[in-house]
């Protein structure tokens, strides 16, 4: 792509740059516009809300006078429009202001410790579905009907419907102290752990995993079929292609395309789960951080925290959305 | 009654669970009030007074589990008759209303399916107080899109069917089309879709509440005793174990019944996943 760039007086090489641009850019549009929506929301609920930071922080016993002098300090007696289109010119500069409880802490620098937490247990657990979804996928797909297709598919139904607030504590129960006694019952942060750092976070993540695992298996079983019923397959057989060959080089990659454009939705999923297990394990990740915010009232922590969420959220989609042209040649010609 | 034949059987153990989930919901709770505290010592194993033993505060946890059962499903009901409602109301105008009232809803509903549902129902819940009403209130706000998208695919096909087309050529006008013509039949795979539904709301209700934003304590509710469970999960594994139960197999039993409707009333597309 970098030549078609280089040499812009080329014009079927400018033509073609734009082709596969445009796309991206109105992908880029169309999060920022999604992400304009979600914190338009969640501000105006919080407007519509009883009570403000200002009552929170004035406490319950505080006069009427207290509490509207804390909001002129705070700036809250502005019209909320003002307020909003504010707090997106510093959310775009990654600017929150302070949290409005406890120590006061910079909500920069709460969310850029709580982030990579996150980030770490959502990429191994995206890992995890990827690589077991494709290969238990492909399985069943292969033995369409037969028994290892039929275990996995009620297993994939568990998988979408057991809650993962109903699968942590049985899990941490089963490999605590008490019964097994391999894994920690909590997250530590790495300064107190005692063993290896994976061990911590092993629970989360396999837990995370197991809902977009499911998915995942489900959407490469049933596009595995689509593409097994197709006509280059049966030339290919007629060939004589081995059937290992058929499956996993002709046919892996034509099937591919929709479970790769899942992995974004599931990230949805991995997002919201990670509120439950890092409430649950004890994670200090965004998750954690986030419901504390709602149960402590803290508005700029919520709206931040709101806004990081949706933001990681739009960026992976639109990774995912990048990546897809690049890998499958007929979505890369159907842009032109 | 022809109809039911050839449904799994899946589908009758649904339904029978769900017949006794609501006769449970409805009398339960009439044993012993669930937010009794210190009729007896807390912690207690199940024996014949208490037959599911007590919780943490020595509360009878059968009473507790019954009472969240009425909440659980009163919230879902709601929940999805709210959805259903602004599904219908949208899905409808999004195809026969004018172009300048249809493009911005659908641009809106469009805009709700850029999120992870839950996730905006938990900051909407937040930023409002915990209770029962905003919980219903951010789980409708997040459940109508998809319900909407689905009523106005549907419509959009039978608009142009046949005996629809006759209808209006002989002159009917679009209310009337709409309520006698189109929407007759949409409520079989409404109500099947519903019911899915209903078991997400369930599971999204409890999910609120395990982390501590939903329904407000001591009113029980199943999330939040999973939650107190999963404190506890060393010293009384039983407390953790119940709610997880009556939680699973209602999840289950509303799938089942979901999928059986949905294959009485849409019997072609019964194989897809």
């Amino acid at each position: 792509m970098t030549e078609t760039v280089s040499s812009p007086s080329d014009s079927a090489g400018r033509a073609k740059f734009w082709s596969f641009a445009r796309p991206v850019l109105l992908r880029i549009l169309y999060g920022l516009v999604s992400l304009l929506f979600i914190s338009f929301i969640t501000f105006v609920a919080d407007e519509i809300a009883p009570g403000d930071a200002a009552t929170i922080r004035a406490g319950e016993k505080a006069t009427p006078a207290t509490v509207q002098r804390l909001r002129e300090e705070m700036g809250l007696n502005r019209p909320w429009p003002i307020r909003y289109v504010e707090f997106l010119g510093n959310a775009s500069r990654l600017e929150f202001g302070n949290s409005t409880q406890g120590t006061e802490q910079p909500i920069k620098d709460t969310l850029a410790k709580a982030l990579p937490v996150t980030m770490s247990i959502a990429a191994f657990s995206i890992a995890l579905a990827t690589f077991f979804g494709i290969l238990f996928g492909m399985t069943a797909a292969i033995r369409e009907n037969k028994g290892a297709d039929r275990a996995i598919l009620s297993f994939s139904t568990l998988g979408v419907t057991i809650p993962n607030y109903v699968l942590l504590p049985i899990l941490v129960l089963l490999f605590s102290p008490l019964y097994l006694d391999m894994l920690p019952t909590s997250y530590e942060p790495p300064d107190r752990q005692v063993a290896s750092g994976i061990l911590y976070i092993l629970i989360p993540v396999v837990v995370l995993s197991l809902r977009p695992m499911a998915t995942l298996t489900r959407l490469m079983r049933a596009s595995m079929i689509e593409t097994l019923k197709q006509e280059f397959v049966r030339l290919a057989v007629a060939k004589g292609v081995s059937p290992r060959r058929l499956y996993w080089t002709h046919c892996f990659r034509n099937a591919l395309i929709p479970v790769l454009t899942a992995i974004g939705t599931s990230f949805g999923y991995l997002l919201t789960g990670s509120f439950v297990v890092e409430s649950a394990y004890l994670v200090p990740g965004i998750g954690k951080t986030a419901i504390e915010a709602i149960t402590q009232r803290d508005t700029p922590m919520i709206l931040a925290s709101t806004f990081v969420t949706g933001l990681l959220f739009i960026v992976v989609n639109l990774a995912v959305d990048i990546l897809i042209p690049i890998i499958d040649p007929r979505v890369r010609e159907s842009q032109v | 009654m022809k109809k039911f034949k050839g449904v799994s059987p899946l589908f009758w153990i649904g339904v029978g669970y769900l017949v006794l989930l609501v006769i449970f919901a409805i009398i339960g709770p009439t044993f012993r009030h669930p937010y009794d505290v210190g009729l007896s010592t807390p912690l207690r194993t199940p024996d014949a007074m208490f037959w599911l033993g007590t919780d943490e505060l020595g509360r009878d946890i059968f009473a507790r589990l019954a009472y969240g059962a009425r909440i659980s499903l009163t919230i879902g009901l709601i929940v999805q008759a709210i959805a259903v409602s602004v599904g219908i109301v949208v899905g409808i105008v999004s195809v026969y209303g004018p172009r300048w009232i249809s493009s911005p809803v659908q641009r809106f509903t469009d805009g709700m399916f850029a999120f992870p549902d839950l996730l905006l129902a938990i900051m909407i819940v937040g930023v409002f107080q915990m209770g029962v009403g905003p919980v219903i209130m951010g789980l409708a706000f997040t459940a109508w899109p998809p319900m909407a998208r689905l009523v106005k695919n549907q419509v959009a096909t039978l608009k142009d069917r046949e005996f629809v087309v006759a209808a209006q050529a002989m002159g009917a006008n679009t209310p009337y089309l709409v309520f006698k013509h189109i929407l007759p039949h949409l409520w079989g795979v409404l109500f099947a879709v519903m019911m899915v539904d209903v078991a997400a709301t369930i599971l999204a209700e409890s999910t609120l509440s395990f982390l501590g934003i939903g329904v407000r304590p001591p009113e029980p509710s199943w999330g939040q005793m999973i939650q107190v469970g999963n404190s506890l999960k060393v010293s009384a594994p039983l407390m953790l174990l119940w709610p997880c139960l009556i939680l699973s197999m209602t999840i289950f039993a509303l799938n089942f019944v979901g999928d059986g409707l949905r294959a009485i009333v849409e019997p072609k597309k019964n194989q897809s996943i």
